[in-house]
């Protein structure tokens, strides 16, 4: 650090500010990280770590507590929302960058964020008055009536379409990650460098065949970075899914089905955790969490580096 | 005189915004014959390259005036088919531009989008495309692996052969060894010269001794209109315009 040993007073005052502000960042972490633990070690002692995280029971009376049902609720969240995001994000990101024209780019790029900047909360709100009763009645109907029939694909739309499901709370959260995901395959794209979308136009390719052949193999890992980018942000995400999720600590096979994710619990349950050891194990819920969204953050940054770093 | 491969008449070209890039350029290409054009930064010359293979219709506001006449049709005309017409115009760029596949897929590129599905036609013509742009020996144990692994020259002779393999009539090179060491420079521009005897080759470059040594025709630019065009010899040693010689003499540009 060889800034710290220039002689100069304002030198060395404004290098010690600009490092303890960057140091705060790596005590706030590593704070937060040491009182999860603490606060949840009462619950790690009881159930372990394999026990806690299979264990389906969720049973507050009898004092038994896992995180199946909550890890079974983020996942299936997350995944079917990614599923219904990317393939709108990758076409947003297609459009924008290369079949839009100019004067469409701009406005279309904004929207994207404006998209980005609308607060969690109002999606959930959006979702529960407005979603909820759209599903319950036509869509989620209609589901049954056709994939419903399907041998096997039958059983994930068994049930009473009610909306507080987690169809609509996917729904929600791929709405949510849409702009996300979108903006960073923008991004991903427009590393591609225009010298090689022309010569793929210049061997008679046409826009398609260059955004299937060039441009998408080009930005593969940018795209995957922004997959897991917006991974991380379902499964953290908690506003928008707590209103339509219906809270309900099950393991089901039908996604007209309420359940219940790790933020949803932690929002709505902190205010009834009565004892120690329910109390405990929410912190030990928001540890699992803390970890898993560290890893896919790790991993996206991993792959979006790499992305640059080719380019 | 030999056959007129491409004609260009009365040509202007206006960039988005109503710049005058291009003006009243007149100009024959002739078969089998190398072409240079060559001009000091901004003269144009590029913009006239990518007149030929209509690559400024990728970007919204271009305009054209004027024709070029390429079998018969003015190739500027609304109605021309530009997927066809870059199959017969292919083009080399400044940087070598391989693609993010295999060395045999990138070759096979132009051959698929055309619909040859074959694995053995396929292979014949990637291996004589590869072949013809003497590159068979130094990849033909390699064709799978990812055409990033080539250095900068050979990627440079990957793209033509890749250009080659779709049969074009016509090359169009937009200064191709500019980011090239000289050995790799001297296999391109050997390959430019035989390449003569089955396409024509139109090449844009900075460099004037790689204009003298390998083409027929030359035609320099400036400001964007066409100061002269003639054989090369008489451009190099006898030419006719002042600002000609000036700038092959080196007092400008």
């Amino acid at each position: 650090m060889p800034l710290l040993f220039k002689k100069n007073p304002v030198d060395i005052f404004f290098s010690v500010i600009t490092a303890l502000a960057a140091l705060s960042v790596v005590v706030f972490i590593a704070g937060i990280l040491y009182i999860l633990i603490r606060e949840s070690s009462l619950s790690i002692e009881r159930f372990g770590v394999f026990n806690f995280i299979f264990s389906t029971d969720w049973d507050p009376v009898r004092e038994s507590f896992g995180a199946a049902t909550n890890l079974f609720g983020t996942a299936v969240t997350t995944f079917l929302s990614l599923l219904f995001a990317i393939p709108v994000a990758v076409g947003i990101a297609i459009f924008v960058t290369e079949i839009a024209p100019n004067f469409l780019k701009g406005p279309i790029g904004v929207a994207i964020e404006l998209l980005a900047a609308i607060p969690s909360i109002i999606y959930g709100m959006w979702g529960l008055f407005t979603l909820a009763p759209i599903m319950s009645e036509y869509i989620e109907p209609a589901l049954q009536a056709s994939l419903g029939k399907v041998p096997v694909l039958g059983i994930l739309f068994e049930g009473t379409p009610m909306g507080i499901d987690l169809l609509t709370a996917s729904v929600i959260l791929s709405i949510m990650i849409i702009p996300f995901t979108a903006s960073i395959s923008r991004d991903a794209f427009n590393l591609t460098p225009a010298v090689v979308k022309e010569s793929a136009y210049a061997l008679g390719a046409t826009r398609w065949e260059v955004v299937k052949n060039v441009v998408i193999p080009y930005s593969r890992l940018g795209i995957f970075g922004g997959v897991v980018l917006s991974l991380g942000r379902a499964l953290g995400e908690t506003m928008a899914v707590a209103f339509v999720l219906g809270n309900n600590h099950q393991i089901t096979s039908s996604l007209l089905d309420a359940a219940a994710t790790i933020t949803v619990t932690l929002a709505n349950e902190f205010t009834e955790a009565d004892t120690d050891l329910y109390l405990s194990s929410l912190f030990y819920l928001a540890l699992i969490l803390f970890v898993l969204s560290f890893i896919t953050l790790a991993i996206a940054k991993i792959f979006l580096l790499r992305a640059e770093r080719r380019s | 005189m030999t056959e007129i491969a491409l004609e260009v008449k009365k040509l202007d070209f206006y960039y988005s915004g109503e710049v005058h890039a291009l003006k009243n350029i007149n100009l024959p290409v002739y078969k089998n014959t190398v072409t240079a054009l060559i001009g000091p930064s901004g003269c144009g010359k590029t913009t006239l390259l990518r007149c030929f293979n209509r690559m400024h219709d990728l970007y919204p506001g271009n305009r054209y005036n004027g024709e070029i006449i390429f079998k018969g049709k003015n190739i500027l005309s609304k109605d021309i088919d530009l997927i066809d017409l870059r199959s017969r115009i292919g083009m080399v760029f400044q940087k070598p531009t391989p693609f993010p596949m295999s060395i045999f897929d990138n070759i096979a590129y132009g051959l698929k989008l055309r619909g040859i599905k074959g694995r053995t036609e396929l292979s014949e013509r990637v291996e004589k495309a590869l072949r013809h742009a003497a590159l068979w020996d130094e990849v033909k144990d390699k064709l799978n692996e990812s055409a990033y692994a080539l250095s900068g020259g050979q990627q440079q002779r990957l793209v033509i052969a890749r250009a080659l393999a779709v049969e074009p009539e016509v090359l169009l090179f937009d200064e191709p060894t500019s980011a090239l060491d000289p050995i790799s420079t001297a296999k391109i521009e050997e390959l430019a010269v035989r390449l003569k005897e089955d396409v024509t080759v139109i090449i844009v470059t900075h460099n004037m001794q790689q204009a003298a040594r390998i083409s027929d025709w030359t035609g320099f630019l400036m400001l964007g209109e066409l100061i002269e065009f003639d054989k090369t010899d008489k451009i190099f040693t006898n030419p006719s315009q002042k600002l000609t010689e000036d700038y092959i003499t080196g007092r400008f540009g």
